[in-house]
């Protein structure tokens, strides 16, 4: 069991998926971003790998990057992808940017099968397309449900099967309020 | 026939004023044997459901039924006493009557042990809607409850409850209580099949499978009794166990050897999964089948089904007394009860049959409330690979013994036979009878704990024996 | 044990287990094709306790979320309030001049109700699988140690179920006049009871063999599904983010790792559900022993004994107001394992994103993995020996 500190890790990342992309550090944790066609390929390298062993995904998630103070501004859903191995001891992160129109991203449920859910949540909330998953589909919300609520540009349902979800006089807002004063 | 045939004989007659034809015989056999059954369990099932419900409180360390008193139902009797007189004067009159200390005191004991909470629990059940599914078999679905109850008050007919109270002496009654019980697997079934519910199915699946299972064990364990005894009437085998002197203990099947010992188990745990108590309550089991066959019932003929298992329940009991513990009999000194008027006697004898039963009744309760319930497969491999086996050991064991000891075998060979003396057991072949199969038990159980025993040491720091 | 089905897929029976029904702790659902007593497949259906958590974050200034993390998971609150205010403290601790330090009473405080909280939520998880077998009396035994931890908190919070207790920056209060005492004393009895409760059912031999080699989850298997906490330990897996990521003053602790070992016994085998069940009864005694380390290290009440903050809670709520840009992921221990808050900053007083990733959701995504080939009866002891909590999958 060795531990490999962040350069590392993106160093023996980068050589076995050379596809790999500009690596950082958040909050002391490295950082990469995988083009979204490789992702399966360079998660599987990830796992197999003896000296990074990434045998258990933490979390996958995804972040609507629509209204986030990039610049310049993206109009992507990064998907990000919180690995852990047990065996070594040490952490990665993946981020995919998946274009908001055509949001389809190669799944790992069959590197890691804890994605099944996982993937099944994002594609629920956000709309990506895992493609290669064996059961996509709606997991939270019901599977006749208009949308996916956790993308920015969600509009709020005025009703759903004929029941109102607001009483008289109330009304949503169509995205949450931000604060003011963000750059 | 004893007293009571005579009494059917005798209203019969009365009643059609000349020989007695199939109608008046019906009405003297409700009113004789029918009624008084039913006023006697009904009340008694009904009890031990509050019973249950208190035992269940103690052992779960809360307090149970604790409010509902007997003050409403004695309120409604004053009413209904004196119903001439103005309202006012009913309530102070009633007022007056509990201000008297003992009726006080013994109103507030009845709240304390809520024994108001059956006649509340009764009339909320009279008052619910009789509901059947859509989608169930109707006719089927309204004749179960009573299919099982006809199933778990028949065996009543034939129990002895005293030297002069049978209802119905037969010579094959052993025989006449399995044969009556095995209804209930009918209800049952056709509970399950008939609700129109998945989950009723399932249990009533279960309920067959299990019952049928276990009424090998259960036939074995009285077929090893009626060898033993040289007779199937249940009255006679009472009458076998009957031994002069003090110690009449010493007389019952329970203390003729291992083998007898050994059945009663088999029977008391059986019978335990005859009455679908825990820890065999698959056919109802609440975390999984939701209520199993019973889970589309409401109301009253919920209240059958409820009402049947507490009857079989108590049956159980008086069966394991009848057979096993002396029935009817005391077990210190018998004779001096023969020296009583027959009233006394018959009202003593059949107070200890009903401390015998309840007595067996509370066991089944403390295990349910104690024990998880088992698995489908498990409940049938008890059956078939643990019970049946040692039925039949018991019952190698006992015709040996009956060898050995110069008992006669005609019994088997004849069906029944008017109940012959107890085979004489000198003190040799009685130690040997004992202490052989205890040390060979001793010896087994000794060698299992050596091979699968020693718990885990968490699981010993866990329950404080390590440490 | 597993058996095959037999019967062709036709003429299987679907049996619609929930969202309605005893066994499956709130308002799960899961669709059962079965051959007789036999499952051949099962497809969990969730859903029916979603509340748009996540949204919600997205939506509420930072310290606002905090009582929504109640209601992630009800039955564990002060740990999941702990999850996200250790998050945001990691979060704003990536800018000193954003950087909260909580006082030290208040972590002792952190530690101690997580704790507590650890043992109450766990009564219910060996009670409630007690009581999916079939013993009803080991739960309510449970049910009231678990009250008597209620009765703690209510006096430390005002709340008995949703506490709200620790903030960002500290905790709300500071331990009630003789608490120190009052939970000593409940530690004390609380173990003799526990004792009794393992004697009840916990070596009671229909539960041992209801539950021996029953879903058996090997550690590759935990690892790779993503499971955490008891159900990856009770695989057999030695790993507890308390000790090896250790957050708040854990690290200062000896936290003792019980793992999976096969405790069944002869048809045990390591990872079944007696595993998982015996694991949550050992991190008990665990819980029990941080409990009193840490009211060993508890250091005096502040001046201000209202205020175990020394008064920061204002310019705490100065800070919130401007969170630095940036994500964060921090995890922390929770009773159903690894709660991780996955948090994303734009720079504003609201978050940008606050995922939540919660022990029951993977364990959720399980079920149709081991519930292959068991019987019917065991699907309800499946679900207790994940002790998943519907709301955590849900959110």
């Amino acid at each position: 069991m060795t531990a490999l500190s962040h350069e590392q890790i993106a160093a023996a990342v980068r050589s076995v998926c050379p596809e790999v992309g500009d690596q950082r550090a958040s909050n002391g944790r490295p950082f990469l971003h995988v083009p979204a066609a490789a992702v399966a390929d360079v998660a599987r390298c990830l796992r197999d790998d003896p000296a990074l062993r990434f045998d258990a995904l933490m979390d996958l998630t995804a972040v609507d990057l629509l209204q986030f103070p990039y610049t310049p501004p993206r109009d992507d859903i990064a998907v990000v992808y919180l690995l852990f191995s047990y065996a070594h001891r040490h952490k990665i992160t993946l981020e995919v940017f998946a274009p908001r129109q055509a949001c389809a991203v190669p799944s790992v449920a069959a590197v890691w099968p804890a994605a099944i859910y996982f993937e099944r949540e994002v594609f629920d909330l956000f709309g990506v397309t895992f493609t290669g998953h064996p059961q996509l589909r709606r997991i939270l919300m019901p599977d006749d449900w208009q949308g996916h609520p956790l993308r920015k540009d969600y509009l709020y349902p005025a009703d759903y099967h004929g029941v109102p979800h607001l009483r008289d006089g109330q009304s949503f807002s169509t995205s949450p309020p931000r604060a003011e004063g963000t750059s | 026939m004893t007293g009571l045939g005579h009494a059917v004989d005798t209203l019969a007659a009365w009643l059609a004023g000349g020989p007695p034809g199939w109608f008046a015989v019906t009405l003297a056999v409700l009113a004789v044997w029918v009624a008084p059954l039913l006023l006697l369990v009904f009340p008694v099932a009904a009890f031990g459901q509050i019973l249950e419900r208190k035992i269940a409180a103690a052992i779960q360390r809360r307090k149970g039924p604790n409010s509902a008193g007997l003050d409403g139902p004695l309120r409604l009797v004053f009413r209904a006493v004196l119903c001439l007189l103005p309202r006012e004067r009913q309530d102070r009159a009633f007022a007056a009557f509990c201000n008297l200390v003992p009726v006080r005191t013994a109103l507030l004991w009845s709240r304390r042990l809520g024994l108001g909470q059956f006649v509340a629990d009764g009339i909320k059940m009279l008052g619910k809607e009789d509901i059947v599914p859509r989608g169930a078999d109707g006719a089927v679905f309204r004749f179960a409850p009573y299919l099982a109850l006809v199933g778990a008050f028949l065996p009543w007919c034939v129990l002895p409850f005293a030297q002069h109270l049978v209802m119905l002496e037969t010579e094959v009654s052993a025989l006449f209580v399995l044969a009556t019980s095995g209804l209930v697997v009918v209800a049952l079934k056709m509970a399950g099949w008939g609700s129109g519910n998945k989950w009723s199915l399932l249990g009533g699946m279960r309920a067959v499978a299990q019952l049928v299972s276990y009424e090998v064990p259960i036939g074995l364990a009285v077929g090893g009794v009626v060898l033993w005894c040289g007779t199937m009437d249940l009255h006679a085998i009472v009458g076998q166990q009957y031994a002069p002197g003090v110690f009449t203990l010493l007389g019952w099947n329970v203390c003729q050897g291992p083998f007898l010992l050994l059945l009663l188990l088999v029977f008391f745990v059986a019978g335990l999964a005859e009455c679908q108590r825990s820890p065999f309550d698959m056919a109802e089991a609440e975390s999984e089948l939701v209520s199993g066959f019973n889970t589309e019932y409401s109301g009253l003929r919920w209240g059958m089904f409820a009402l049947a298992e507490y009857t079989e329940m108590l049956l159980i009991g008086a069966l394991v007394a009848t057979l096993f513990l002396g029935g009817y009999q005391s077990p210190i000194g018998e004779q001096w009860l023969l020296l009583l008027p027959t009233w006394l006697e018959t009202l003593l004898h059949a107070l200890i049959l009903g401390a015998k039963t309840l007595v067996v009744f509370l066991l089944m309760m403390w295990i349910r409330w104690t024990l998880p319930r088992f698995r489908v497969d498990q409940v049938m491999r008890l059956a078939w690979l643990v019970l049946v086996p040692l039925a039949l050991l018991s019952l190698l064991g006992i015709a040996v013994t009956l060898l050995v000891a110069g008992g006669t075998t005609e019994g088997m060979a004849y069906g029944r036979l008017a109940a012959r003396p107890r085979p004489d057991l000198s003190w040799l072949p009685w130690l040997l009878l004992w202490i052989v199969p205890v040390l060979a038990a001793v010896v087994l159980v000794r060698a299992a704990n050596a091979r699968y025993g020693g718990r885990h040491p968490a699981l010993r720091r866990l329950t404080g024996e390590g440490a | 044990m597993t058996v095959e089905a037999s019967t062709p897929a036709g003429e299987r029976m679907t049996l619609n287990m929930g969202p309605h029904h005893p066994a499956t702790h709130g308002v799960l659902r899961i669709v059962v094709e079965s051959d007789g007593e036999v499952v051949a497949r099962c497809t969990p259906d969730h859903g029916y306790l979603h509340r748009s958590i996540e949204k919600i974050g997205e939506c509420v200034e930072w310290p606002m979320f905090v009582p929504y993390t109640d209601r992630i998971d009800y039955v564990c609150a002060m740990n999941a309030n702990l999850a996200y205010c250790v998050a945001v403290e990691r979060l704003l601790a990536s800018d000193p001049a954003t950087t909260v330090v909580v006082p030290r009473r208040a972590e002792c405080i952190r530690v101690l109700v997580a704790e507590l909280n650890r043992i109450s939520s766990h009564l219910i998880a060996v009670g409630a699988m007690a009581m999916d077998v079939g013993a009803y009396t080991p739960f309510l035994h449970g049910i009231a140690q678990r009250e008597a931890v209620n009765d703690i908190f209510e006096k430390l919070c005002g709340q008995r179920l949703t506490y709200n207790y620790v903030t960002i920056g500290g905790v709300a209060f500071d331990l009630h006049d003789g608490a120190v005492a009052e939970i000593a004393a409940f530690l004390d009895q609380f173990e003799r009871e526990m004792q009794r409760f393992n004697r009840l059912v916990t070596t009671n031999t229909i539960f041992r063999d209801r539950c021996a080699g029953l879903a058996v989850v090997d550690a590759a298997q935990a690892i790779a599904w993503g499971l955490v906490g008891p159900n990856l330990r009770g695989s057999g897996v030695d790993f507890d983010l308390r000790r090896d990521e250790s957050y708040g003053i854990y690290g200062e602790l000896d936290v003792r790792v019980p793992k999976g070992e096969a405790f069944a016994g002869r048809h045990g085998r390591q990872g079944d559900a007696y595993d998982r069940y015996v694991v949550r009864l050992l991190e008990i005694q665990e819980s029990v022993r941080l409990c009193r380390a840490v009211l060993q290290l508890l250091p005096p009440a502040a001046d201000k004994p209202a205020d175990p903050l020394g008064g920061h809670q204002a310019e705490v709520s100065k800070i919130l107001r401007k969170v630095p840009k940036g994500a964060v992921h921090v995890r922390t221990e929770a009773p159903r394992g690894e709660m991780g808050y996955w948090i994303v900053s734009d720079g504003g007083k609201v978050p940008f994103r606050v995922r939540c990733r919660t022990g029951s959701f993977t364990a959720a995504g399980m079920f149709q993995h081991v519930m292959r080939g068991i019987f019917l009866a065991d699907v309800v002891a499946v679900i207790g020996s994940f002790d998943v909590v519907v709301p955590e999958i849900d959110r």
